[in-house]
Parts: C-alpha cells; structure tokens; sequence
C-alpha cells in the first residue's frame, strides 16, 4: 500500500515542479512532507470516490414511487419501473438519475374560472365583494347555463396518480391540464344544465355530470389518473341573490301549504274512516240485537202461549199488572188523579219545558 | 520510477470519462434532441437513451421537452356568434413537439415561447372563426341534440390543426376546449334584470300552485270521507235489513196466536217508552190505581 503510494506520486502530479533530490537535508525534508501529503490526498480522493457511490442511496417514502432513468431511459418497463417505499441505490447523477412521483396521496386542484373575484380574507369571513351592476369579464368568473343565464361554479377535484410514468413523462404540467378539463368541465356541464337545476333541483346530478365530463377528458388526454372525488359548488350572482332566496322561500311556503293540506287530509280521512268502523259496528250491533230479541220473544211467547190459553183473559190482566208494577218502579214522577167527586173531569195543567236536558223525555197521561 | 497497474487503469479511467463527456450525450425520456453540425441540422434524436456525437466545435445537441404543453390563451376577447351575440371566449389547448427538426427550424432555438406565440394567434383566428359559424345555442343548451359544444372545440383543433401542419412548425396539437366563456359587462346586467323577472314569475307560481294544490287536497279529502261515510250508512241499512229478514223468521212463532203477540208486542212497547225519566199521572180507572178509587181521602202526591 504505501509503496503503491508511493509510485502514484508522479502518476497523479505530473505537474508537480519539485524534482526529488535526495542530497540536501532541505530537500530530504520538502520530499517527505510532500509525499505525506500526497498521501492524505491519496486518501481523501479514496473517501470522495466512496461518497460518490455512497450518493447513490436514496429513499422512497411511503406516499411515492421513484422511477429511475438510466442515460435518459427509464429502468424497467410500466409497472417494474416503479420502486416502491424504502432504500434504493442508483449510480450517481451522469448515468442515473431518480424521479420521483408522488402516488398514494390524494392530489387536489381547484377550479375557480367560475367564481367571483375575491380575496382569501373574504373568502375566510364569508362575506362577498359588493355588487356592482355587471360583472367585469375577466375579473369575476361565471359559466353560462343552458337557459342563459349566470351562475358562479367553482370545483375542487381530488385524484390519484395511476400511471406516474405517462403522468410525468407525458406532460410538461399535468396539474394545470388536470385544472383546464376540471374548467372546461364546469363551463360544457352547466351549458346542458338549467340555472335551478345547478343551485337548488339537482345539485347531484350537476356534479356527478360534471364529473362524468372530467373522467372523460382525463380519459381522452391518457393523463393516467383517477377521479377520487369531485365537488362542485354553485352559486347564483350576488345582484340577484335576494330574488333567488325568494323563490326559495316561495317554495318552502308552497311546500308548507301542501304538507298541511296533506295532514288535513289525514286526519279527515281518518276520522271519516272511523266513523264509518263505527256505523257499521252500531249497525251489526243493532242487527245482532235485533234478532236476539225476536229470537227471545219467539221464546218467551212459546212458552206463555200454552198459559195464555188456559185462561186468556185472567193471564192478560196479570202479565199488564205484572208490567205495569215493573215500570212504575222505574218511572220518576207518579201522580194520581182521583176522579171529581160529581163526576167531571178534572182540569190538568203541565208545564212541559222542565229542564234543558235531553229531549228523550216523555210524557204521557192517562185518557 | 516503475508504473503502478492501477496507476495505469486509473489513468485510462479518467481519460475514458473525460473523452465520454466530450463524445456522448444523454436524452431523457421526456426529451427529444437535435444535432446540428457546424450549425446545421443533421440528426433528430427520438427515443430517449445515450448517444455519440462530436465534440462541441463540429456537433452542437439541443433538446426540446416533447411533453404536452399546456397553452392558455390569456386574452378573454369577444366573438360575434352566427346570432349576433357577442360572446367571450377564452380557450386552452395541449400540444407537443412532435417533429423537433421542424420545430427547431422554425422557431429561433427551438424556443417554446416563440412557439406559443405563434399558436396563440392561430387559434385566435380559429375561435372567433368556428364560433362566427354557429348560433348561441350551440354552445349552451340543454337539449343534447342542439347543443354541439365538443363539436366546435374539435372544430377549433381541426382547424389549428392544419394551419400547423401547413406551416410545418412540426407541432401536434393534442387537445382544444373552452377554459371560460362570457358576456360583456353590458349584457350581463340585462340578464340580470332577465333573471329577476325569471325569479318573480317562479315566486308567483309557487304560491298560486301551492294555494290550489292544497285547496284541492283538502276539498278532494272531505269528497272521500264524506263518500266513506255514506257507504258506510249504506251498508248499515244493509246489515240492518239483513238483522231484519233474520228476525222475520221468527214471527212464524207469533203466527200462532196474534192476538197474545200483539197484546205482548204492545207492552213492551209501552215499557220501553216509559224507561227514563217519565212522568205518569193516572186516575182511578187505571189498574192497579183502581184499588185506591175506593178511599175518599185520597190527596194528590207530590
């Protein structure tokens, strides 16, 4: 090793202008502190060359993939090409070169060609620039609706890389292309759709088409990427906001309306139905009723009839008396008339509104 | 002094790579390269990978990124459509280097703006001619047969197309489409009074529609109950008679006697009239009052 060293001296520093003479002690010295350093060079070169191949190490984090380009050309083909999380090692810069791109994670782009302009401070507050009378192109966004009018549309679209080599290799900025057919996506789908549609009728279905339109475009451009989700918000312009809001309310109040009418409804058709149940309850009722009495009277006539026959004047009086001696029983008022004592008949006065109560009540006399 | 072998391999090494620096060159994959010797274009580099040339005084490599460009047209202009609208389109397009040779002949160094200047006024003149061509509602419309909005952006490409493949700029247009489209400041402020008396109608549909609607839920719901009702009444009577007929069977039984039936038959009635709160008042005749006739001292109860 060191007379290897040694060796290399003149090898490596051909330039070097000191000749070696041994004769002089000055010279004897100069030569071996310069061969001492030749040799810390030696050795730092040595260091410089393992760190060079040592640069070649490199890792890939959990959320990307890295694809190396070895003179220009990717290593391995689709699939193969891309090295998954961990440590790789790769020749240093001149032969290989690593890319990387980002894959697991969700990328995100917004579409705001459709919006009014405002600063992130309103933005945060919620709050609105205030109208003016038109809106100024190029300052406030909008798209066009299919019953022309004005609606402001923005979008956020959440996607995964799933080609990273056409992703990366196929376009110079596919983030902004990916922005450009989310643009055009809003502005080709609120064209097929009506202004109330997009705000308010059919908020899902606006989105879904406008996502349909932007899988489509990524589709025919091979961006390799896939739509995670699409969101889309839409509002119509702040100078007719207040008009918008009352047809909202209109709606609300129409829909009010009907849901009370709807419960009238109800509780009409309930209580119809009820009573209905109920006639026709009192109706079998009475019918049940009906027939067992006959049936019962059928009976008890049977019976007496055999009675009735032994005797029929005596068995009359006494089933009158009998009936008579019952219902006086239950009968409130009993008044006895005797006769006058020459005879005539006496005068009778009845005062016959006795209490408001239920108009069952009846009266009789005796002829 | 005596030559080392390594010393040797490590002098070749160096000479190797220096003389590699000199002769070779690289093109990545998303490149394309043009060799030009003594300034002149001699050689097109298509597929990425390392290659050989000589060293800079004889053969100069210039690389071009072949991606797809994005390019948006940043003027938002106004363009009459075939109805006299005035419409403000702004339009975005994809392209890419496809022939660099071509590319690098025509635009100085090959350099990509010069490029996208050149583009921009071509697809200006495309924009306002095919949309010069069609009505309004070929762009926005809800009816999918009328509205033609892909088919005037691939006009558009069509038309850029050519006029890039007629200039031999060896440019590839990949994809045309509409970024934004408007309306002068002044229209926009009339469709806006359009819209309010769009909302206006709106309002007073939904209350008249809401008014009726309920109107006739209610009047419809006591229609039915009142017609529940009297088939209920109806069928009451029915079952009634039914009770009836039923019970008519018996009167055979009374046939036998209709004298006592009679005479039964009436008192009932007579006690079921008498059953709540009845007054009677009697004289002497009535049995079994008769037996009081006989006291003459009789006075009348209260």
């Amino acid at each position: 090793m060191n007379g290897a060293q040694q060796t290399n001296q003149p090898e490596r520093q051909p330039p070097v202008p000191v000749p070696v003479t041994p004769e002089d002690a000055g010279s004897q010295a100069l030569a071996e502190a310069l061969r001492s350093s030749f040799g810390l060079i030696k050795f730092v070169m040595l260091g410089l060359v393992v760190a060079f191949f040592a640069s070649g190490f490199f890792t890939v984090g959990p959320q990307e993939r890295a694809i190396i380009l070895r003179f220009g050309r990717p290593v391995g083909e689709g699939e193969k090409a891309l090295l998954g999380p961990g440590l790789h090692w790769s020749f240093p810069y001149p032969i290989d070169e690593v890319r990387r791109v980002p894959i697991t994670e969700i990328q995100t782009v917004r579409s705001t060609t459709g919006w009014y302009a405002t600063t992130p401070e309103q933005e945060l507050a919620g709050t609105e620039p205030p109208a003016g009378a038109g809106l100024v192109p190029g300052a406030d966004g909008y798209v066009l609706t299919a019953d022309q009018n004005i609606v402001h549309c923005r979008a956020v679209l959440y996607y995964r890389i799933t080609d990273p080599i056409r992703y990366v290799f196929g376009f110079a900025n596919a983030e902004s292309n990916i922005v450009h057919a989310l643009d055009n996506a809003l502005l080709y789908t609120a064209a097929r759709f009506n202004v109330d549609d997009i705000i308010v009728r059919d908020i899902a279905g606006f989105r879904e088409a406008v996502r349909r339109r932007v899988e489509q475009l990524l589709a025919q451009q091979d961006l390799g990427v896939l739509v995670e989700q699409c969101d889309v918000e839409s509002r119509p312009p702040r100078h007719v906001r207040d008009a918008f809001n009352r047809v909202l309310q209109a709606e609300v109040t129409r829909a009010k309306l009907l849901d009370e009418a709807r419960s009238y409804e109800n509780q009409v058709l309930s209580k119809a139905n009820a009573d209905a149940a109920g006639i026709l309850n009192t109706a079998e009722s009475d019918r049940t009723n009906l027939v067992a009495t006959i049936a019962a009277e059928a009976e008890r006539f049977e019976k007496l009839l055999p009675q009735y026959r032994l005797n029929p004047d005596l068995f009359k009086l006494q089933l009158l008396t009998e009936t008579v001696g019952r219902m006086l029983a239950s009968v409130q008022d009993k008044f006895f008339l005797p006769e006058r004592g020459d005879g005539k008949s006496r005068e009778l006065r009845l005062l016959l509104s006795r209490e408001p109560v239920k108009p069952k009540t009846s009266s009789s006399t005796q002829q | 002094m005596k030559r080392n072998p390594l010393s040797i391999t490590v002098g070749v090494l160096l000479l190797v790579i220096f003389c590699l620096l000199l002769f070779t060159f690289q093109v990545r994959q998303s490149e394309v390269g043009v060799v030009t010797t003594f300034g002149k274009p001699t050689r097109t580099i298509s597929q990425p990978g390392p290659y050989l040339k000589w060293p800079w005084p004889i053969q100069k490599v210039y690389k071009f990124d072949q991606r797809i460009q994005n390019f948006e047209d940043d003027r938002f202009d106004e363009v009459l459509t075939a109805d006299n609208f005035n419409l403000l389109a702004m339009v975005y397009m994809g392209w890419r280097i496809n022939d660099p040779m071509a590319f690098f002949t025509k635009f100085a160094n090959g350099s990509i703006t010069e490029a996208e200047k050149a583009l921009r006024s071509l697809i200006r003149t495309a924009k306002s001619a095919v949309i010069g061509r069609h009505p309004l509602s070929d762009l926005v419309s809800a009816s999918e047969a009328e509205a033609k909005f892909t088919q005037i952006e691939s006009e558009i490409l069509q038309i850029v197309q050519s006029q890039v493949a007629a200039n031999n700029y060896g440019i590839e247009i990949e994809f045309v489409g509409f970024k934004k489209l408007g309306l002068p400041e002044s229209v926009t402020t009339e469709v806006f009074n359009r819209m309010q008396s769009e909302r206006q109608v709106l309002i007073s549909k939904f209350q008249n529609e809401g008014e009726a609607e309920a109107a006739k839920i209610k009047s419809t719901a006591e229609r039915k109950a009142a017609e529940l009702l009297a088939s209920a009444e109806a069928e009451a009577t029915r079952i009634r008679g039914l009770g009836e007929a039923e019970a008519a069977k018996s009167l055979a039984t009374f046939q036998q006697h209709p004298e006592l039936a009679n005479f039964m038959f009436r008192l009932s009635a007579l006690e079921a009239s008498l059953k709540e709160r009845t007054t009677l008042i009697f004289d002497q005749r009535t049995p079994p009052f008769d037996l009081l006739g006989a006291m003459q001292t009789n006075q009348l109860q209260k």
